[in-house]
């Protein structure tokens, strides 16, 4: 909200810098966001000149507080921050000044109350006017339109003073004419959104509030045509739609500089309906935005009375007949009870009596001290006060937030445990990190064609609203995010990257936490010592193994089955499905080309890609753990060279030797793998480390062999092996 | 080169020194000792046999020259050696100053850290630490915080929607409140961690005291200052007195421990529909100290949170009585957090994952 200090001055005399207002301000709820000196405008509404120009303050006013939309608002709080006399719009304007016609006494109203409201018309809310002076006034949604207050004027259209023009344009508004201009500084100065029709263009003459008919259109203010629907609230006269109520005006009954006689709106619309219309049309007005907030319906009368008094002073015309205040249903504001150990009790800090009673009563509450503490009432203009915290807040901050002592809250009871994947999470980022990997964060939306190759089958989880086509569809993996970052540090100049990240995956079914896996370029950084080596399938794999031994999760490590997403997305002889107790749950090889091309990775370029479910690996862990004890005998290791068939797989010699094998071998290692001279073609030369152990006793040295040569008889036999 | 045994003891003397101070290896002082003492062909042994030749009032004089030379020679030559031999590489030495071997060592992510600091400060304070869902439906997103349809603060926080609603994988009925009992079609993504709290406190009896971490997801356009997905971590306390002075040493206290001993707070009035009163949290700006510069607006604060205490109408919600209980709440972008403490200007960084920019911040 852009505010002109010397309008603010009219309401309450303060002579404070800009720039000090703006900072007080900001510690009583009403943040600066911006300072600008306007050395130019020198002209007051009083015809004077005051060369020391003029401030524009803009507020940061929050959604609760649509009273703080207008210079009125905004003294009022600089009155109370201040400790200033704030004078009352309300009591400067109590009737259209000078014009002719009879005082509806409506008009009186500062707060309404029952006292001072007409009768509300009988159902169906016929005309509300004085038969003659014609301006019949019905509302068939009193829901949606509580009040409507209508007047007449006889008016010579033309420009505004320079006064109210630079303020308007200052604050923002550009100027029309002077009766455009007249709603405009009254809605910026009240915060009252008014309207203006040609009385000509007002078939009727009459108004009628009711709902759009389906179908209805009408061309707004802004030359575009509307077609309305049956929740939209309209302004009609006696035969169609002339403005949409609360939002825009109509371009037909729009004032004119032929114009000669108009009829001043100034209504309540009620927020929700204004917010949905405004929302359905595309249309946010200053008077939209402050209807949607939440308008003061006892200020319509006061907005009137101001628009028809610039009216006199600016020389523009003149009201006939009186105004008409159509207001079905009166405000009956209820007061709130505020208990007075409630405030120290919300606050943590004391505010003595004597204070909450100061600061309610000049923000305009009316207070009664009653048994235990006060009976409240707020103005009309405090939509936002409903219950005792409501007032609370107004206590402590205009106290203020400064003198709060830091205090802790006690401990009630032991703290409850926390998310168990937050720890889980840490272990397996404790060991990416330790083997190298990065880690990384991505975006969790994605583009579709990202998305297709790692969801398959499955439907993907898409946004209605996406930012772009960029942001469309949930991860289905991290891989995509991760791909993508190993792409950019590509770009830009890495040849050896390895990078992981943990996060969440989307799924029809739901949501499961991953860690993903990306590696290229060299398996150990360089070294003097040694040499440089790529990293391949098994570094990947050792890495994946790794991470499942941390949950104790016994993974199996198989080809993977057509058609499934590693088949897709991973260079066949190269990819491996992770499976545990039978259900996939990963992945681990060599990225396909088309996928890495998708992500620009440089071509030629190979990428190892791992990912794993952490919530499938988390519920794997075995029970709780007992510590086994140490062997008391010693272990015996046989190693063994044997020629097989180099279409063997380790997994099928591992497997042959296990289903057989006496209890005493405790393990066996592949620790070499020979093809090449001295090796016939089609053979492979493959050295195990068998280790033998009891826990009973010493294996001697006779039953060591005999183990090692039945475990080479079996391999001869099932499998064809020779020993070297 | 044979010495010539002619010249005297002093002269040969200086030529010894002379030939000494060259030598700077091993074998060069052996050939040295070998010239001068050896038993043949050295200055010692060609010395000697002049001496046989000489009168016996020459030898004497000659005699005691000789042995100073030799004592002197034989000094010298064991003092270099020792001196050869200390500056000799022992037995398998290596070059010490050749890179020792690092496996390579990743980093972490600077969100990572801030998220994982976060979450230790509120576990060493008693707090649980919850991450929740991230696709939500629309009662624990907005209508249980306060936020009915239609309501204008929904504005404040612009929804990603899901294009077809899902429905919950399991379900955890709400045991108090005014929750549906069934389970609800997850329409939105999260737009902040706060849905986590109402789902904690519909189950539970107060007190409650929590921090609910993880990302969040709004439709904002990517900037230097916005990105459609953010991290945030939010606090709730609710209990019997909790007040909002309560919620000020807390703050205080976190910001000390994410900024640093004496950070500034303070507190400004604001507004949230979940909370009231409502407060955001300025730190004194980390960068100028409070002097005023390009990063604090020249005001010398900077905000880093929303927080209040909890609106009894969040509490009418999960089925707790606001006239026994108060609570307080508040939240906080991780990534805000990351750009203040490390001087980062763009927050699009945190999602590029470049290698240059995630080293910086420590393994």
């Amino acid at each position: 909200m852009k505010v002109l200090l010397s309008w603010i001055r009219e309401f309450v005399a303060i002579d404070e810098p800009a720039d000090a207002i703006g900072r007080t301000l900001s510690l009583r709820g009403l943040a600066l966001e911006g300072l600008e000196a306007l050395p130019g405008l020198t002209a007051r509404p009083d015809g004077s000149s005051d060369p020391a120009g003029d401030w524009l303050l803009d507020f940061d006013v929050t959604a609760n507080r649509s009273d703080c939309m207008s210079m009125a608002g905004i003294a009022r709080e600089i009155a109370v921050v201040y400790g200033l006399p704030f004078r009352e719009p309300a009591s400067r304007w109590p009737s259209g000044t000078g014009a002719a016609g009879t005082e509806v006494p409506a008009l009186q109203d500062a707060v309404a109350t029952a006292a001072n409201v007409p009768a509300p018309p009988a159902e169906g809310a016929g005309p509300a006017a004085p038969a003659g002076h014609g301006l019949p006034i019905s509302i068939a949604e009193p829901d949606l339109c509580a009040r409507y207050v209508g007047a007449i004027a006889d008016v010579t259209v033309g420009p505004s003073p320079a006064w109210m023009a630079e303020r308007l344009t200052a604050c923002g508004v550009r100027p029309i004419s002077n009766i455009v201009d007249i709603t405009n500084y009254v809605l910026l100065e009240l915060g009252h959104p008014m309207h203006a029709f040609d009385h000509a263009r007002l078939a009727g003459p009459a108004i009628v509030v009711r709902r759009a008919h389906a179908g209805e259109t009408l061309e707004t203010l802004d030359g575009k045509t509307r077609t309305l629907t049956a929740d939209m609230l309209v302004i009609a006269d006696a035969e169609h739609a002339v403005a949409v109520g609360g939002v825009m005006g109509g371009a037909l009954s729009e004032v004119s500089a032929t114009t000669q006689r108009i009829v001043f709106e100034a209504a309540w619309f009620q927020p929700a309906s204004v917010r949905v219309t405004a929302r359905a049309l595309g249309l946010r007005t200053e008077a939209s935005a402050r209807f949607e907030r939440g308008a003061d319906l006892t200020a319509a009368s006061t907005a009137m009375a101001r628009a028809c008094d610039l009216l006199q002073q600016l020389g523009a015309g003149q009201r006939v007949g009186p105004v008409i205040d159509a207001w079905p249903r009166p405000r009956v504001a209820a007061p709130i009870f505020l208990a007075a150990p409630r405030v120290a009790g919300v606050l943590g800090m004391p505010v003595p009596d004597t204070e909450v009673v100061r600061i309610l009563t000049a923000l305009g509450f009316s207070v009664a001290t009653v048994d235990g503490g006060w009976q409240v009432t707020a103005p009309g203009w405090r939509v936002d006060q409903h219950r005792d915290v409501d007032l609370i807040e107004e206590i402590g901050r205009h106290h203020g937030f400064e003198h709060l002592p830091a205090t802790f809250p006690g401990v009630q009871q032991a703290p409850a445990a926390s998310d168990p994947r937050i720890a889980r999470d840490a272990v397996a980022r404790r060991l990416a990190l330790a083997r190298g990997f990065s880690e990384a964060i991505s975006f969790a939306f994605i583009e579709a064609r990202h998305a297709a190759p790692f969801h398959g089958a499955a439907a993907p989880v898409m946004l209605a609203n996406p930012l772009s086509e960029k942001f469309a569809v949930m991860r289905p993996s991290l891989l995509p995010g991760v791909i993508a970052a190993v792409s950019h540090n590509r770009r830009h100049g890495r040849r050896d990257i390895q990078l992981f990240e943990i996060g969440t995956r989307f799924a029809p079914t739901g949501e499961t936490r991953g860690i993903a896996l990306a590696w290229t370029g060299l398996a150990t950084p360089d070294h003097w010592s040694g040499a440089r080596r790529d990293a391949d399938f098994f570094d990947i794999k050792g890495a994946v193994e790794q991470l499942a031994s941390l949950f104790g999760a016994a993974l199996d490590i198989v080809v993977p089955s057509p058609g499934s997403v590693a088949a897709e997305v991973l260079v066949p002889g190269r990819a491996a499905a992770l499976v545990l107790g039978g259900q996939p749950i990963g992945l681990a090889g060599q990225l396909v080309t088309a996928i890495a091309d998708a992500h620009d990775v440089p071509a030629h370029d190979v990428v190892w890609v791992a990912e794993l479910d952490l919530d499938a690996l988390s519920r794997a862990g075995g029970g709780p753990l007992v510590a086994a004890p140490l062997p008391r005998y010693p272990a015996a290791a046989r190693d063994i060279a044997l020629l097989v068939d180099d279409s063997l797989s380790a997994a099928t010699v591992r497997g042959t030797i296990q289903a057989q094998a006496p209890s005493t071998l405790v393990s066996i290692v592949e620790f070499d793998r020979y093809q090449g001279k001295g090796i016939p073609d089609g053979k492979v030369s493959l050295a195990l480390r068998l280790t033998f152990q009891s826990l009973e006793r010493t294996l001697t040295d006779a039953e060591v062999e005999s183990s090692t040569a039945a475990v080479v008889q079996l391999l001869t036999t099932e499998l064809g092996a020779v020993r070297r | 080169m044979t010495i010539d045994p002619s010249i005297g003891p002093a002269r040969a003397r200086a030529l010894f020194d002379e030939e000494l101070v060259a030598v700077t290896t091993a074998s060069g002082l052996q050939e040295l000792r070998n010239r001068w003492l050896a038993r043949s062909g050295s200055w010692v042994a060609a010395f000697m046999e002049r001496l046989a030749q000489a009168t016996p009032d020459e030898k004497k004089a000659l005699g005691r020259g000789a042995n100073e030379l030799k004592r002197h020679v034989e000094a010298q030559i064991a003092e270099r050696d020792a001196a050869l031999a200390a500056s000799r590489r022992p037995e398998g030495a290596v070059d010490i100053t050749l890179p020792g071997r690092m496996p390579a060592l990743g980093a972490r992510h600077p969100l990572s850290l801030i998220r994982e600091q976060v979450g230790g400060i509120f576990s060493r304070l008693g707090y649980q630490v919850l991450e929740g869902p991230e696709i939500e439906d629309d009662y624990h997103n907005f209508e249980a915080l306060n936020m009915p349809a239609e309501h204008p603060a929904r504005d404040m926080q612009d929804t990603l929607y899901l294009a077809e609603p899902l429905m919950p994988a399991h379900h955890e009925p709400p045991t108090r409140g005014l929750a549906p009992k069934a389970p609800q079609p997850l329409t939105l993504l999260r737009t902040h961690t706060s849905a986590m709290q109402i789902r904690q406190m519909e189950r539970h009896d107060p007190p409650v005291r929590l921090v609910a971490i993880g990302p969040v997801y709004r439709r904002d356009n990517l900037d230097l200052t916005h990105t459609p997905m953010f991290h945030q971590v939010e606090g709730l306390v609710v209990g019997r007195g909790v007040t909002l002075a309560d919620l000020k040493g807390t703050l205080t206290s976190m910001a000390t421990a994410l900024f640093g001993e004496g950070q500034a707070v303070r507190f400004r009035p604001s507004f949230f529909p979940y909370t009231e009163p409502s407060a955001e949290v300025d730190i004194r700006c980390i960068r100028c100290g409070g002097e005023g510069c390009a990063m604090c607006k020249r005001t010398g604060w900077i905000e880093i949170l929303g927080s209040g205490m909890v609106h009894p109408a969040v509490f009418e919600y999960v089925g707790y009585d606001p006239n026994e209980i108060t609570g307080f709440a508040f939240g906080m972008g991780i990534e805000r957090v990351a750009l203040l403490k490390w001087g980062v200007e763009d927050i699009r960084l945190f999602y590029e994952n470049d290698l240059r920019f995630l080293e910086q911040f420590g393994r």
